[in-house]
């Protein structure tokens, strides 16, 4: 960790360049939530405004309609549930049998564990529209619910990702946390559970908080596993559907309100577990 | 794990790992298995997507049809009364026969890609599938910058973040913003942002600035679009990058740091020699998944260009759905595949990723 700048004009730097990385980052979304608060009309000015303005008097004139039919829309109320169910459980299984095979894979030693490695990273190499029809013949085989499907296909892209990060992650950990923890009579379970899994905590939380936001995002294959099932939409296949459901034109307005509001549940995720992000990982673990 | 002689314990330590495994691979196995055979087994056939045309078997066919190159050398054209080349009076360059009537019509028709100049001939690639080649230029293109881009912007914000600094915590949070928006819509979102006209951001920007006209078509001119994507996409997975890359920072003890400040190290010299070597690991890991992902980008292209130029996805996309190839599709898949596969080994190659 970087020691707080002393120097003044350091810190003056620093802060620039602060600033620079938070407006790209924030300024694309800053222009949906812009887009979001503006009427059709409004949308259409040009040049187009930086604050949804008038297009008669040029006065501010903020537009709250689009948030108004969002929320009256019953499909994307259910979709912001069902992609919670989804991305949560998704991140749950993913995290669970990841670790497990991570620290197999990380800490233990055993026959096959190169090839195990390179399996779990072949899995996730297709496009996912080429697997498409294969796994709908699986889940039309195993006859899951529509969220249950999703939660099992998204596997598909979770759990390598999962298992390589963490594997990587174990492999750091100082061997000798775990020696001491067997001459202790700890058993290699007891010292996976109880160790080396809260040493991780950084590593866990950001790949569940990476997994979480790219089940929450995924479209191709919660398009496909609730064509049957409407009433299973995840959020982003309910703002597909708005087209067409309201006006006559594409409603974008409603589209940037929807984005809106589906990213704020992610960033208040992230401001709760973020602190862990960055936790207590010190070498003084081993010491004592 | 302590080096106990006793096979008895080793013995031990391999059935546990085993069992650890079984949950992961029984995922697998249940949703991977059947599709990814059922690509590489259709990329052999000349199935057709949602019909009841028989299947059969064409061996290499669709690969071959896919890949198919070749270079013909272009005749100069002659005039028929005066036996000379001919020169055009506008630019007095020699005029060249039209390619297509150089290049081979079977087994397949190739379509002229690329025209060249060498040793005073001019040559001309031919491709059996253009779209194709150009798909994997663009893809490769694409990946290879973006890619890159990433990695720098994201360990920059990563060390910043890194830094203590009052309200880091929602600096945490805010550098996770453009990777939450849903990719479909944040697709959807640039579009808007490039508009060809000044309802669009980029062109009202430019035009305040003085910079153009405010009618840059940046998604239709095919010079502005490989570069449009790629802005898109750095700025939506820089994030992906940046969170990995910070995890990684957290496993290097502080005491390095201290130890390198008493000899006198500068913060340079600490990133290069403490912070980048030590990162390495974690930042292979980071760029195999990146690298994958930008490998298969599909949506931003689809959303973006749909038809006017491709990904390899989303001409893998366009050969399922509206040519219902699906063997094509299929072959498609796999040379997607292969390719990642050679990216992932490059990389564990090349950044030293312990795999045993």
């Amino acid at each position: 960790m970087n020691k707080f700048r002393e120097n003044p004009v350091q810190r003056t730097l620093f802060y620039i360049i602060l600033s620079i990385i938070i407006v790209y980052l924030l300024f694309p979304f800053y222009w949906a939530v812009n887009s979001s608060l503006k009427s059709e009309s409004q949308l259409s000015m040009t040049p187009a405004t930086f604050i949804p303005k008038d297009p008669a008097t040029n006065n501010v004139s903020i537009y709250w309609k689009n948030y108004k039919g969002v929320f009256a829309n019953g499909s994307f109320v259910r979709g912001l549930f069902n992609s919670l169910i989804v991305a949560t459980s998704t991140t749950v299984l993913a995290l669970t049998a990841g670790s497990f095979a991570a620290f197999a894979l990380g800490k233990l030693r055993f026959k096959g564990k190169k090839p195990s490695l390179y399996i779990i990273l072949a899995m996730t190499m297709f496009p996912q529209v080429t697997v498409l029809s294969g796994l709908y013949a699986i889940i039309n085989l195993l006859n899951l619910g529509a969220l249950f499907s999703m939660i099992l296909t998204y596997m598909l892209f979770t759990l390598p990702f999962t298992t390589w990060v963490l594997t990587s992650f174990f492999r750091e950990l100082p061997i000798e946390i775990m020696q001491s923890a067997q001459v202790d009579g700890a058993t290699p379970f007891q010292t996976f559970r109880m160790i080396l899994l809260p040493l991780t905590a950084p590593a866990l939380v950001t790949t569940g908080l990476l997994s979480f936001i790219a089940a929450w995002n995924e479209y191709l294959f919660a398009l496909t596993f609730t064509s049957i099932d409407p009433s299973a939409r995840t959020v982003p296949v309910a703002i597909q559907y708005f087209s067409g459901e309201f006006a006559r034109q594409e409603p974008f307005g409603e589209i940037m309100a929807a984005a809106v509001v589906v990213t704020i549940p992610i960033v208040i995720l992230v401001l709760i577990f973020q602190k862990r992000i960055v936790a207590g990982l010190t070498a003084g673990a081993v010491k004592g | 794990m302590s080096r106990n002689n006793s096979s008895d314990l080793a013995k031990e330590e391999q059935r546990l790992a085993y069992k650890l495994l079984i949950p992961a691979f029984l995922i697998l196995i249940i949703i991977a298995i059947y599709p990814l055979g059922q690509v590489f087994y259709s990329s052999f056939t000349d199935r057709e997507f949602a019909s009841s045309k028989e299947t059969s078997f064409i061996g290499l066919q669709n690969y071959d049809k896919l890949l198919s190159l070749t270079i013909k050398k272009l005749p100069a054209e002659i005039d028929e009364e005066t036996g000379q080349k001919i020169i055009n009076p506008d630019t007095g360059k020699v005029e060249y026969e039209n390619p297509i009537r150089v290049l081979p019509r079977k087994p397949y028709l190739y379509r002229p890609l690329q025209e060249f100049n060498l040793f005073g001939n001019r040559y001309v690639i031919g491709s059996a599938d253009t779209d194709f080649i150009k798909s994997l230029y663009n893809t490769l293109v694409f990946t290879i910058v973006s890619v890159l881009l990433e990695t720098i912007l994201g360990l920059g914000i990563a060390l910043v973040v890194n830094s203590e600094f009052k309200g880091r915590g929602m600096m945490r949070a805010v550098m996770l913003v453009p990777w939450a928006v849903i990719t479909v819509v944040s697709a959807r979102m640039w579009e808007w942002m490039f508009e060809p006209s000044r309802i669009g951001l980029f062109n009202m920007l430019f035009e305040k600035i003085g910079l153009t006209e405010g009618n840059t078509a940046f998604l239709s001119m095919s010079e502005y679009q490989l570069p449009s994507l790629i802005a898109v996409d750095v700025w939506k997975t820089t994030p992906f990058m940046a969170l990995l890359i910070l995890a990684g920072l957290q496993l290097i003890p502080n005491e390095l740091y201290e130890a390198a400040e008493v000899d006198g190290a500068n913060k340079v010299k600490q990133f290069f020699n403490i912070t980048l070597p030590l990162l390495k690991p974690s930042l292979a890991v980071a760029l195999i998944f990146r690298t994958l992902d930008a490998l298969r980008v599909f949506d931003v292209f689809q959303v973006m260009l749909a038809q006017k130029r491709y990904s390899m996805a989303s001409y893998n996309y366009f050969q399922l759905i509206s040519g219902r190839n699906m063997g094509m599709a299929s072959a498609i898949g796999v040379i997607i595949f292969i390719l990642i596969f050679v990216f992932a080994l490059l990389y564990i190659k090349v950044l030293g990723v312990e795999t045993e």
